[in-house]
């Protein structure tokens, strides 16, 4: 199927996506250099946004994986890729509703998987690539990062333990100026690339290009690397909340550790090409920065709605993203059925949006962030 | 065991945890003695401790250049990806 105007569509809706992505995961970024006053806020988003950008351009290996090795190219038709989007934007909104660390990466493959099943049937699902490069990997991930930041955590304290709190403290809030920006940088290289991987099987689905020689094109880097950037500078405040004060009261050294181990599992990922989810690494590196110090300066309760957001994400993205299909089919085949469902979670979102804005207009200035 | 090794990359997802262990736990224990001899070389240099302070100052700017060699190899290794 050739159609130009549901390839735009598709096109804007993964753009959108990748916003939602740079807003709802800037909260990785720089939760733990505001909570520990490393930065302040503005300055912080500004440098992960650049930085954001900047790492879009480094890498291309996860974008392969998310274009050939979830879902048979083959089988990819611009519906589908339009509903596995519109339950990645859900899911993402609705856990930035109630300010919970969900990863974007899982929701965007939930949602593409959900719409193939119901498009094409298990049959063009690759399970092997699915629990291979995504679901096993999800649950070694935050585990290498809690073992990462816990145990560099117990030799910072060993070797600054003699240290006035002071001068130790300036000394690693100047350090996670440079940690923070190696964790942008990584989230850039990481997250933006799946966007990359959609259009690009997007790009596949109209004929655009072969499936069989499947390259990014350039303008989808840079369209990609903009709108997760721009979305990175918009912020995620509720989400900068929960990961930056709630699960464990952080000082500079945690600070610094959680995010030093963050960027080297992320960073290890892209290498060997597996689209991992920012957001259960910094979690999984924050709560081993909290552990290391002791086992109860983790907020646990805090971490179990985490964790249970983190199990969810794949099913229930996978779900909106199959009724979607679903429902675009029965309005009609072509064009009609997805610019009926983009009209429908257009109104939805800015109803969520002007909601949130009246809340924010009761709330003490103090209470929003 | 042959179908667990077809679906999992064992290699990737070890070499995932080895590198991510080397290179965070690394970084962040030298970073530590940079701030420990950026500290100890402010005490010395205050307590007229010059030699003391110099060899502190140089550990500290060892540590520091370890730390810059690490973020460009890091993103050296990204860019030839």
């Amino acid at each position: 199927m050739h159609s130009e105007p549901l390839l735009i569509l598709v096109v804007a809706t993964a753009l959108a996506f990748d916003f939602t992505n740079g807003f709802h995961d800037t909260a990785n970024v720089v939760a733990t250099s505001m909570s520990t006053r490393a930065l302040s806020p503005r300055v912080a988003v500004g440098i992960a946004a650049a930085l954001n950008f900047a790492g879009a351009f480094i890498s291309l290996k996860v974008a392969a994986t998310i274009a050939t090795g979830i879902v048979s190219t083959g089988a990819i038709t611009l519906p589908i890729v339009f509903a596995g989007l519109i339950g990645a934007c859900f899911w993402n909104l609705a856990t930035w509703w109630f300010g919970l660390p969900s990863s974007s990466s899982h929701a965007l493959i939930g949602g593409v998987v959900g719409s193939v099943l119901v498009a094409k049937g298990s049959h063009a699902v690759q399970f092997a690539g699915l629990l291979g490069k995504v679901i096993i990997p999800a649950f070694i991930a935050p585990v290498a990062a809690f073992a990462v930041a816990g145990l560099a955590i117990i030799f910072t304290y060993r070797l600054t333990a003699r240290l006035r709190p002071g001068p130790a403290g300036r000394g690693f809030r100047l350090g996670q100026i440079f940690s923070g920006g190696m964790l942008s940088l990584a989230h850039g290289t990481n997250d933006a690339q799946k966007t990359m991987g959609v259009i690009t099987l997007a790009l596949v689905a109209n004929g655009d290009i072969s499936a069989h020689r499947v390259a990014v094109p350039d303008w989808v880097i840079v369209a990609a690397a903009s709108a997760i950037a721009l979305g990175t500078y918009a912020g995620g405040w509720r989400i900068i909340r929960t990961l930056g004060t709630r699960i464990i009261k952080m000082d500079p050294a945690q600070g610094f550790t959680a995010q030093s181990a963050g960027a080297a599992v992320v960073l290890a990922a892209s290498h060997v090409g597996f689209p991992l989810s920012t957001t259960h690494v910094m979690a999984g590196g924050i709560i081993g920065a909290g552990a290391g110090k002791r086992l109860s300066a983790v907020r646990w309760g805090v971490a179990g709605n985490i964790a249970i957001a983190w199990l969810l994400t794949l099913p229930a993205a996978a779900a909106v993203g199959a009724a979607t299909y679903a429902v675009t089919k029965a309005i009609g085949n072509g064009t009609l059925g997805p610019f009926v469902i983009a009209v429908i979670a257009i109104a939805a979102i800015l109803a969520a949006m002007l909601r949130r804005a009246r809340e924010l207009q009761s709330e003490p200035a103090t209470a929003r962030r | 065991m042959s179908l667990a090794t077809a679906i999992v990359d064992g290699h990737a997802l070890l070499e995932l945890v080895y590198v991510s262990l080397l290179a965070g736990v690394g970084v962040c224990v030298v970073y530590a003695v940079a701030v420990v001899g950026i500290t100890r070389a402010q005490e010395a240099r205050r307590a007229s401790r010059h030699r003391s302070a110099a060899l502190y100052a140089l550990l500290a700017a060892v540590a520091l250049g370890a730390c810059g060699w690490a973020i460009v190899t890091g993103i050296s290794i990204m860019a030839t990806k």
